[in-house]
């Protein structure tokens, strides 16, 4: 693969990412969000196979291969059975208006585009768009955290935010040490894992939402 | 140069998509009625709606001045001469050097903003609350619709280097990128809210809770109503037109020779045929939206147009 056509697929893949983090900022229900972020993780998996190849390093299959089995697969099937369990379809109750939400997101990829490009000298030759692309995911992961209530889309924006730091990683320095990928992997499952059996918990014995927990404080 | 052949070329545009326009509304029309198991009107329906009020005599509120009565044919105009600029059948090149510069998608749009405007005057002029509540809701509409149909253009035109349509149309055949997927995904909920279909607007309701572009026309009457209506048709298909000519521009004859032209306008009919099959599955898989829920529905075009344009320019 010549470093031309890389370049492009990266930047095709790159634009696809934002487009479905556009998706999940401005879904109204719990399972449109899942499917943007499973859709998301399969984009990530495709960039990390384009490296690969560019690349020659093959430790980018593993971690594509990864990505696409837990990420695209096996969190997105656990978050939509906690909200078939739980009940929760219903509209999003957002801390702020959506549409205000994607006010603030249009703000933060200018300042993602304008940052990075302060940064030329990091840029290197096969990333093009990846550097402002990932610093956008990462930031509006990050928006969706704060602006959202359900322990879910709490999750789906770590999810997001995760996305734009491997892409990041994978773009810039062409791939992490694998240890390091894995480690990180083990972490979003880790708190799937606690945000899916915390929710089931909770609602099981005390029939309340997660927001109610905000009230324990002292 | 002579000026008169490509003016008659453009002439004959016109006239041919306001023939067809009609045709557009009863062909989506027909296929929601398939959609949702009924029977539906005939594909002509639009045709003899437009005989029927062309016919009738015009009855006007007391308080309308000429302004109301001057609005139908100046929208109709409008309209009219937006669609002398849409590429549809051939590119600007194909006469053999005779180009007709008629105008851009910027003069195209503003066009399209004129006949709003000019409606939403003659709907307050009346007086009628309906037409008020109409007139404020179609602007409201506007101002979330326009900027990002410029934005659409733009991350178009920055690909190509100018805004002319048919320039457009001739130069991206090659270059389909993500970026224009992105710019695809806004023209598309845009299509929608300028065809006044349902998540936006619903075009089979007169309900006065859910009616934008209707309740702009309830005063009109007899040919007067026509003409709004044959602009209503017009405008559809002149939107159809211009978002296939920035996006899908492929069959586009290259010379006049009677069979690229005939190639042309078999392609033309497909993929118009295919934007009335996407246009009438959305409107019978979704409901109408709230108008209060409307900024979110077009600020998710408003931010995908915004990076196909920072992508492109960053």
């Amino acid at each position: 693969m010549t470093p031309a056509l890389a370049h492009h697929l990266i930047d095709d893949v790159g634009a696809m990412l934002l487009f479905t983090m556009i998706l999940i900022l401005g879904a109204g229900q719990l399972y449109r969000a899942i499917y943007a972020v499973a859709a998301q993780s399969v984009f990530i998996g495709i960039a990390g196979g384009v490296l690969a190849t560019a690349t020659g390093n093959s430790d980018l299959w593993v971690i594509a291969g990864l990505t696409i089995v837990i990420k695209a697969v096996a969190l997105p099937w656990l978050m939509l059975r906690v909200i078939a369990r739980v009940g929760i379809r219903r509209e999003i109750e957002p801390v702020i208006p959506i549409s205000l939400t994607l006010a603030i997101a249009a703000a933060i990829i200018l300042l993602s585009f304008y940052l990075s490009a302060s940064l030329g000298t990091v840029r290197q030759a096969i990333t093009g768009n990846a550097l402002p692309v990932g610093i956008a995911l990462m930031l509006l992961g990050v928006l969706v955290m704060v602006s959202r209530r359900k322990a879910v889309t709490q999750m789906v924006g770590l999810f997001a935010s995760e996305n734009g730091i491997f892409f990041t990683a994978m773009a810039v320095s062409q791939g992490m040490p694998l240890i390091i990928e894995i480690g990180v992997i083990l972490d979003v499952i880790l708190g799937a894992l606690v945000m899916g059996i915390l929710m089931l918990r909770v609602r099981s014995s005390l029939d309340e939402d997660i927001a109610d927990l905000e009230q324990l404080k002292g | 140069m002579d000026g008169l052949a490509p003016l008659g070329v453009a002439a004959a545009r016109v006239a041919l998509l306001a023939l067809a326009a009609p045709l557009v509304t009863g062909i989506v029309q027909k296929m929601k009625a398939t959609l949702q198991s009924r029977q539906g009107a005939s594909v002509v329906q639009p045709y003899r709606d437009l005989r029927k009020l062309l016919r009738k005599g015009t009855v006007q509120s007391d308080t309308a001045s000429a302004i109301f009565r001057a609005v139908p044919p100046l929208v109709l105009a409008a309209t009219l001469t937006a669609a002398a600029m849409v590429p549809v059948l051939f590119l600007p090149g194909a006469a053999g050097g005779a180009r007709l510069p008629l105008g851009d998608a910027i003069l195209l749009l503003s066009l399209l903003a004129l006949a709003r405007f000019l409606l939403a005057v003659g709907a307050l002029d009346a007086g009628g609350a309906f037409g008020g509540m109409g007139a404020s809701r179609e602007m409201t509409v506007g101002v979330l619709v326009e900027p990002v149909l410029m934005l659409v253009v733009f991350s178009v035109a920055a690909a190509v280097g100018t805004t002319e349509l048919g320039d457009i149309a001739a130069r991206r055949s090659l270059a389909f990128r993500a970026p224009d997927l992105l710019a695809l995904f806004s023209m598309m909920l845009l299509l929608l809210a300028e065809t006044g279909r349902i998540p936006v607007d619903n075009p089979d309701t007169h309900l006065e809770l859910t009616m934008l572009h209707e309740g702009m026309l309830l005063e009109h009457s007899g040919p007067g109503l026509g003409c709004l209506v044959l602009a209503t048709h017009v405008k559809q298909i002149v939107i159809m037109a211009f978002s296939l000519a920035i996006f899908f521009p492929e069959g586009l004859a290259q010379s006049l020779a009677p069979q690229a032209i005939a190639i042309a306008a078999g392609a033309f009919c497909l993929k118009i045929v295919g934007l009335s099959i996407f246009l009438a599955l959305v409107e019978s898989s979704y409901a109408k939206l709230r108008f209060f829920r409307l900024p979110q529905f077009l600020g998710m075009g408003l931010l995908c147009a915004f990076m196909a344009l920072a992508l492109r320019l960053l």
